[in-house]
């Protein structure tokens, strides 16, 4: 039975293109057969993240208005063939697709994939209420800022008034150096205020922007934040996985505390 | 042989009296044997109230006595007068109050609670207001929950947040300046009772990490509003 999932935020920039890319990613590793659909009309980016964008021919609008058939639409993953994505127009907006249609497209897309992501664009207007319109289940990614976490909560009343019941929180690009510093909030910090269900934490790292900038998601490899994906993506498939400590101590610490326990 | 029905009266009342003991049916009776012997007095189609003493009777009872006389005179009975020392201070002190927000507490000799169906719509909510949502009641209104930063929670009474109070309280919003809005955790972005506005005052924003709860009340004095740690002496200078 498959299972649709929209990752959303509010704010714009806090990762929703990144987590989507990289979830999907991992969800196929695991031997799932997974679609992304972007559904950020007119600022299209998920492909390239997913290092797809010279492979595009039709895209959703096309598949909504019965230029092409769906089939036409998807693009096959480039290092996983049981990955494809249906990537957004770039010429048209938010107004040339309604939730109706999405809620058409999606299920007939059901028949033939095991997970369905929608990466929703930021804001609650149009683009929100189309990407939402099909899901069952929904991620919200925020970064541990004040602000993110201000519309990250409206996004959550909307999603709550909307009837989609399973909402999981990712928590992303957090700096543990920070919180120790006490200048940003902890993760527990973020759950308190927000009151759902943690499913993930991604720590900020270098290495993402590299493996945006080449089109390569990063998810499944021995980087802190691959490590982290890749938990995410088995959370969500059910499985209970302890959460990582991010706390990412430079040599120079490890050795002092390696002497102090010496000492002691 | 000792009477158990004395009917007194005059030209526009009837005081029943009845003796307690004796059982109904027999009082009925006799009852219907008096007004046959007055009956000279009771006979000129004329209005009468009436009223009964030294019994309890139940509706029950009261109809068959006035289906009785309706039936053995010519007498009609527009209204039956009720005695009861009881109902009439309950009655009193319903109406006494009418006017003001129940005060209850002062002057009640007796242990009786009094209901003000209009003025009692309490709202009892649970759950978290996001930012964005908004809780309104006319009645005053327990949360158990957060009022999250952009939430608002607003009513005509008084606001208690078993939770954070992050985002804006208004109590007291059709100008009560009474009103108060407490909170287990008082960090509000505002807070409005009547129309006096709070805000907390500029100063660096708090390290994070969280602090234990301290339950605070908010309140206007001096057209001010003020904002305490709840201890008894706030408590008691509570005016609901």
């Amino acid at each position: 039975m498959s299972e649709v999932i929209v990752i959303t935020s509010g704010k714009g920039g806090v990762g929703k293109t990144t987590t989507t890319a990289n979830v999907g990613t991992g969800l196929a590793k695991l031997d799932k057969k997974v679609v992304l659909i972007d559904t950020d009309i007119g600022l299209r980016n998920l492909d390239v993240v997913m290092g797809l964008e010279n492979r595009i021919v039709y895209n959703l609008v096309d598949v909504v208005e019965g230029n092409c058939r769906y089939k036409q639409a998807l693009i096959k993953d480039k290092r996983y063939p049981n990955l494809f994505l249906l990537p957004s127009a770039q010429t048209r907006d938010k107004t040339s697709v309604s939730p109706e249609q999405m809620k058409k497209l999606v299920d007939e897309l059901k028949n033939e994939f095991d997970y369905i992501l929608l990466d929703c664009p930021a804001g609650i207007e149009q683009g929100f209420k189309n990407a939402i319109a099909a899901a069952d289940r929904a991620l919200v990614v925020t970064t541990p800022e004040v602000s993110a976490i201000r519309d990250a909560d409206r996004i959550i009343g909307l999603l709550e008034a909307n009837e989609i019941k399973k909402i999981n929180l990712i928590v992303n690009r957090i700096r543990m150096d920070m919180v120790k510093r006490g200048d940003m909030m902890s993760i527990d910090d973020v759950v308190e205020i927000l009151a759902i269900d943690l499913i993930g934490a991604v720590p900020d790292d270098e290495n993402i922007v590299v493996s945006t900038n080449q089109g390569e998601p990063l998810v499944g490899d021995t980087t802190l934040p691959g490590k982290a994906y890749l938990n995410i993506c088995k959370r969500i498939m059910g499985e209970e996985v302890p959460f990582l400590d991010l706390s990412n101590d430079g040599f120079f610490k490890k050795l002092s505390r390696m002497f102090k326990k010496s000492n002691n | 042989m000792k009477e158990h029905v004395i009917i007194k009266g005059n030209r526009y009342g009837i005081v029943l009296v009845l003796d307690p003991d004796v059982p109904f049916e027999d009082l009925l009776i006799e009852i219907g044997v008096r007004f046959d012997d007055s009956s000279k007095y009771f006979n000129s189609n004329t209005q009468s109230a009436i009223t009964f003493e030294g019994r309890d009777l139940s509706s029950e009872e009261i109809d068959r006595i006035l289906d009785l006389i309706k039936k053995r005179t010519t007498l009609r009975i527009p209204y039956v007068i009720d005695n009861n020392k009881d109902t009439e201070e309950h009655f009193h002190r319903i109406i006494e109050a009418g006017g003001n927000y129940p005060s209850s507490q002062e002057g009640a000799e007796d242990e009786t609670h009094f209901i003000y169906p209009e003025k009692n719509d309490g709202l009892f909510y649970k759950g978290t207001l996001r930012s964005g949502q908004t809780l309104e009641s006319s009645g005053s209104l327990v949360m158990i929950g957060d009022v999250n930063p952009g939430a608002t929670v607003m009513s005509n009474g008084n606001i208690i947040i078993l939770g954070s109070l992050k985002g804006t309280a208004i109590a007291g919003a059709a100008g009560n300046k009474h009103a108060f809005v407490l909170a287990l955790s008082m960090t509000p972005m505002q807070v409005q009772i009547s129309d006096i506005i709070g805000r907390a005052p500029d100063k660096p924003k708090k390290r994070f990490g969280s602090k234990p709860m301290e339950a605070q009340i908010a309140f206007v004095e001096n057209d001010n509003i003020y904002i305490e740690p709840v201890s008894k002496s706030v408590l008691n200078d509570i005016n609901i």
